[in-house]
């Protein structure tokens, strides 16, 4: 029953669907008007030649040290790595949109220990790459989904318990993200009582807890949300690792990252904990690329890149709590 | 599990947020939603065309990218809400898209010879929905309306990925430090299942109220 005097006709019925979308585009549009676009689209870390003729530079093992190791052996069967890791990750693990390929530290890392086992030297046939996130990383080493986890994992005694660390293979710390115009805020101490985002991935959020315990953590899921929080006021600092900070700060005006690290983060590389054969492999294989200067050269065209200076010394294996 | 479970506490508090946002959302929802379905089912057309295009917009955008919008879209335009208030308010907005829908197709399940009876001794357009058409048509939304009980409720857990520090993502934020994902989701699951089955409760105590016997 309808309670119209006059019963719709057709052609009117496909008008609200259209007067809906025609809001969402003129939404869209001030929104792009408005949201003074302060962000280019370079996105550092991404791919260059030379990345790939570094990775394609990187050693390979004798075909005895990989038959001679479970884990090994059977990454070489399968011929390539399978990776966990994430695809939107400046500097360490980002899609090159336009070739398709995985760039960056981490990513890097793991096209050279497939080639290291598999001897391959298709940059982007050496690694297939599974979305992994906080939640999901420990259960998929566990059940076999990926043979290794390159995801800015940072050790700790918890992770430790469910997953094996080989590394750590890079050591970073935490930093702080402002507005330009803040000149309040210069250290960790200065975010007590304030509003601090970080992303809710990270284990930022728990170095807060210890460093700035009176400050207000605000988790968001990404690093851009963050970031736009800084910007429009919604928070008083972001706090995350400083390499990804600076590459977000040298493509936005309108934040700065001041001071330097307060903590420590040993990035370990995760393994499975029920194959002793595969920590084993991983360390050695680091220890080899750190002693004949492919780490600092992977270093050098990703991190490098943004971060100014000499590359640094690599962190000594087994040296983090739970590696 | 047992990290998971000596974090209760922090557990119930999100809790606590998620019921707060399903409570007003869905509350929102049946006030806006209500509006709506009235200016759909009325005579005057500017009035049907509003509800109409409200109804397009708001079905048929996912809440995630509405609650971005009113995150990080708004403030761009000079308007900040607090966080909770825009999980809230997107939750609410996106609820009553259904129930308008919902409540229409109560209204239309009321066969026209009421509201002709309605019409013929008398009553008013606003007279006949309230004492005629809406009291029978109720019946017929009880069990859609739990239904958008239900998705607002579930649906609520999208706002812990812009910062609402709701049941999800406590959970997400006890898992960074004791990576235990599969206890954490686990204890958050049966909260939630716990929420929607109130509100079935709810549903199927309603139904038996209005049940006509005959």
């Amino acid at each position: 029953m309808s309670l119209q005097p006059v019963a719709p006709s057709r052609r009117r019925r496909s008008l609200p669907a259209f007067g809906a979308v025609t809001g969402l585009v003129l939404l869209a549009a001030s929104l792009v008007a408005c949201g003074s676009g302060g962000k280019n689209d370079q996105v550092p870390g991404q791919k260059s030649s030379a990345y790939d003729s570094i990775i394609k530079g990187a050693p390979v093992a004798d075909s005895g040290a990989v038959s001679g190791n479970a884990w090994a052996a059977k990454v070489k069967k399968q011929g390539y790595l399978k990776v966990g890791g994430t695809d939107s990750g400046p500097l360490f693990s980002i899609k090159d949109l336009s070739t398709g390929e995985l760039t960056g530290f981490d990513a890097g890392l793991s096209q050279m220990l497939s080639r290291y086992i598999t001897g391959g030297s298709t940059v982007k046939d050496l690694t297939k790459l599974t979305i992994t996130t906080v939640d999901t990383r420990e259960t998929l080493l566990q059940n076999g989904t990926v043979d290794a986890v390159f995801a800015t994992y940072t050790i700790t005694p918890e992770r430790a318990k469910k997953v094996a660390f080989a590394g750590p293979y890079y050591e970073s710390g935490d930093a702080i993200m402002v507005k330009t115009e803040n000149n309040d805020i210069k250290s960790v101490d200065d975010l007590a009582g304030k509003k601090v985002a970080t992303e809710s991935n990270s284990t930022a959020a728990l170095s807060l807890k210890k460093y700035a315990p009176t400050a207000k953590v605000q988790l968001f899921q990404e690093d851009a949300q963050c970031v736009a929080a800084v910007q429009q006021g919604r928070v008083d600092a972001y706090v995350l690792d400083q390499g990804i900070l600076i590459s977000d700060a040298s493509a936005n005006k309108a934040v700065k990252v001041v001071g330097q690290p307060f903590t420590q983060e040993p990035y370990g590389i995760g393994l499975p904990l029920n194959d002793p054969s595969a920590k084993q492999f991983v360390n050695a294989w680091l220890q080899k690329i750190y002693g004949d200067g492919t780490w600092a050269k992977l270093w050098q065209a990703t991190i490098g890149t943004i971060v100014k200076g000499d590359p640094p010394k690599p962190p000594t294996i087994g040296s983090a709590d739970g590696s | 599990m047992h990290d998971v479970l000596s974090h209760f506490g922090d557990i119930l508090a999100g809790f606590r947020v998620t019921l707060e946002l399903a409570f007003l959302g869905f509350l929102g929802a049946l006030i806006i939603g209500t509006v709506m379905a009235v200016f759909r089912v009325s005579p005057i057309t500017p009035l049907r065309v509003i509800g109409a295009v409200y109804v397009e917009f708001f079905r048929n955008i996912p809440l995630l990218a509405l609650l971005i919008l009113f995150v990080f879209g708004l403030p761009d335009i000079g308007i900040t809400f607090s966080l909770f208030w825009c999980g809230a308010a997107g939750l609410a907005l996106a609820g009553a898209a259904f129930v308008c829908e919902s409540m229409r197709g109560g209204i239309n399940a009321v066969s026209v010879g009421q509201a002709e009876a309605a019409r013929a001794i008398g009553l008013t357009f606003t007279q006949s929905l309230r004492f005629v058409i809406l009291p029978q048509a109720f019946r017929t939304m009880v069990q859609p309306l739990v239904n958008t009980f239900i998705g607002v409720a579930l649906g609520s857990s999208l706002v812990s990925a812009v910062g609402v520090s709701d049941l999800t993502y406590q959970t997400q934020y006890l898992n960074l430090k004791y990576a235990q994902a599969t206890a954490g989701f686990l204890v958050a699951g049966a909260l939630y299942m716990l929420l929607a089955f109130a509100g079935v409760g709810v549903g199927s105590w309603l139904e038996r109220r209005l049940a006509i016997r005959r």
